[in-house]
């Protein structure tokens, strides 16, 4: 286990002999890593380090808002409203992998007008060692950013956390003093909510996504998950009130982990399952079915695509 | 300081292995499977899992250093077939929770875990038969070849896997192969 004292002097230092002078950007997506690398960074470098944040418009329910205000004491941070760009880039795509190779391009593009504009020299990532593992196998593509280097020509690339593991950089970010909102958060799929509705992201596939994800972390805060998500699946036939509904089906998830290598589905009980069901068919009109996923991982992976 | 290195496989877990020896406070390594054995300078040596047997490198040139073994799934599907044991597909995929019984409690690797132990799996092959000099030390209800020792040569293999965080009792797996490998030294 790492020793976040001394992990945190080390790597101030490093980072900031790395960046010297120059200015800096990172990708801020509010999950712990990218929040706790952009913490560290700041500490090393202050407002030579642009933190951005993009509102694809994937993101949960008032996350944005919260974002804006945990890290309202960084002068540099951005807010970059591109929901409309990304909404448009995904249109009609279906295949997971085209999916997250297009938000992967708008994030690129995004990061791209910001770097240029502040003459950044290096590009700060919150990448960590399962996400390297992931990556150079093939099992998922990670890095929302992965494809900036080769777009923008940036004289380093600075990952302090890149032999870390998620239960690690937690007490990284608890030593550093972030919120509980940051240090505790879920963690949550660089693409956001389009990994979390199966095929095509649309308004609608998304606008329930958001609602049960909201549903979802709400009613099982007490089981203290590891994570906790509801997906949107396809279409099934259901009944609400005297008319047939040809309504969407939500996958719930919760599981527990330590660095999200192996997961074990939840155990929850009928009542809190109930209520989750209730609360999210009765809130979203065009949702039929509700159902729990109890596989593991493996052989199933935490989220679904 | 014991040092014991793990041969990557290109497992998905192998940094886990990895993590799991520097957590007990041994030195340890990570290397690439196509490493010369004249380069490999370790009182013990993990064979990690990975996808294909055809990906295993020079994992077999390890067995002959004369240090203790230790072959995690593929790991030890590998030692298994290149010494002679039979290795195919099973009929019952074991992924996720496995209760896997313990059939000598006096083996040095997963004695100690005696009478039973609850492991996380990931695989569709197995060890059908063991190699001679090879004891099979546990099996479970999906797989015959949950582990396999053969305490003479000092090489032993699990199919599952106990450096994940969901394997009640795979710390004890590492510490008890520490210490064969301080035994052996």
């Amino acid at each position: 286990m790492v020793d976040p004292e001394s992990f945190i002097d080390e790597k101030v230092a490093e980072i900031g002999d790395a960046i010297g002078d120059d200015n800096a950007v990172i990708a801020l997506s509010g999950g712990v890593d990218s929040s706790t690398a952009a913490a560290l960074a700041y500490e090393a470098v202050g407002d030579q380090l642009t933190p951005v944040y993009v509102d694809t418009g994937l993101m949960r329910k008032g996350e944005t808002e919260e974002i804006e205000e945990t890290f309202s004491y960084m002068e540099s941070l951005r807010i970059v409203d591109a929901r409309e760009r990304f909404l448009e880039a995904l249109s009609g795509i279906t295949d997971p992998e085209a999916k997250r190779h297009a938000i992967g391009e708008g994030f690129i593009r995004e990061f791209e007008t910001v770097a240029r504009e502040v003459d950044a020299r290096f590009l700060v990532q919150g990448t960590i060692y399962p996400d390297r593992i992931e990556s150079e196998g093939t099992i998922k593509s990670h890095h929302n950013v992965g494809g900036l280097p080769e777009v923008v020509d940036f004289e380093g690339i600075v990952e302090p956390m890149r032999d870390l593991y998620k239960d690690e950089v937690r007490e990284v970010a608890r030593e550093l003093g972030l919120e509980a909102v940051v240090s505790e958060r879920m963690p949550f799929p660089g693409p956001g909510l389009a990994v979390r509705v199966l095929g095509e992201v649309t308004e609608e596939k998304l606008a329930v996504a958001r609602e049960a994800n909201h549903v979802v972390e709400e009613e099982l805060e007490d089981h203290d998950p590891w994570q906790a998500l509801a997906a949107v699946l396809g279409k099934a036939t259901g009944v609400k009130g005297d008319n047939r509904v040809h309504g969407w089906v939500v996958a719930v998830r919760s599981v527990e982990s330590r660095d999200g290598m192996t997961a074990r589905a939840q155990e929850v009980d009928w009542a809190t399952l109930q209520r989750i069901q209730s609360r999210i068919t009765g809130e979203n009109e065009t949702v039929s079915r509700v159902v729990y996923d109890v596989t593991h991982k493996p052989p199933a992976t935490i989220e679904y695509e | 300081m014991t040092r014991i290195v793990v041969v990557d496989n290109h497992g998905q877990f192998t940094h886990l292995e990895g993590r799991a020896l520097r957590d007990l406070g041994v030195d340890t390594d990570i290397v690439d499977n196509d490493t010369p054995p004249s380069k490999i300078d370790a009182d013990g040596i993990v064979l990690s899992g990975g996808p294909d047997m055809d990906r295993i490198g020079r994992s077999v040139d390890y067995l002959d250093l004369g240090v203790p073994v230790l072959g995690i799934c593929l790991g030890m599907q590998l030692v298994a077939a290149e010494l002679g044991g039979e290795v195919g597909s099973g009929d019952y995929g074991g992924y996720a929770d496995v209760t896997v019984e313990i059939l000598d409690e006096t083996d040095p690797l997963v004695g100690s875990l005696a009478p039973e132990t609850r492991v996380w799996a990931s695989h569709a092959d197995e060890v059908k038969a063991v190699p001679e000099g090879f004891v099979r030390t546990a099996d479970s209800d999906v797989c015959p070849t949950e582990a396999m020792s053969d305490t003479e040569r000092d090489l032993y293999g699990v199919q599952w896997h106990p450096e994940v965080a969901h394997t009640e009792e795979g710390e004890a797996v590492f510490e008890n192969f520490i210490d064969i490998c301080e035994r052996a030294d």
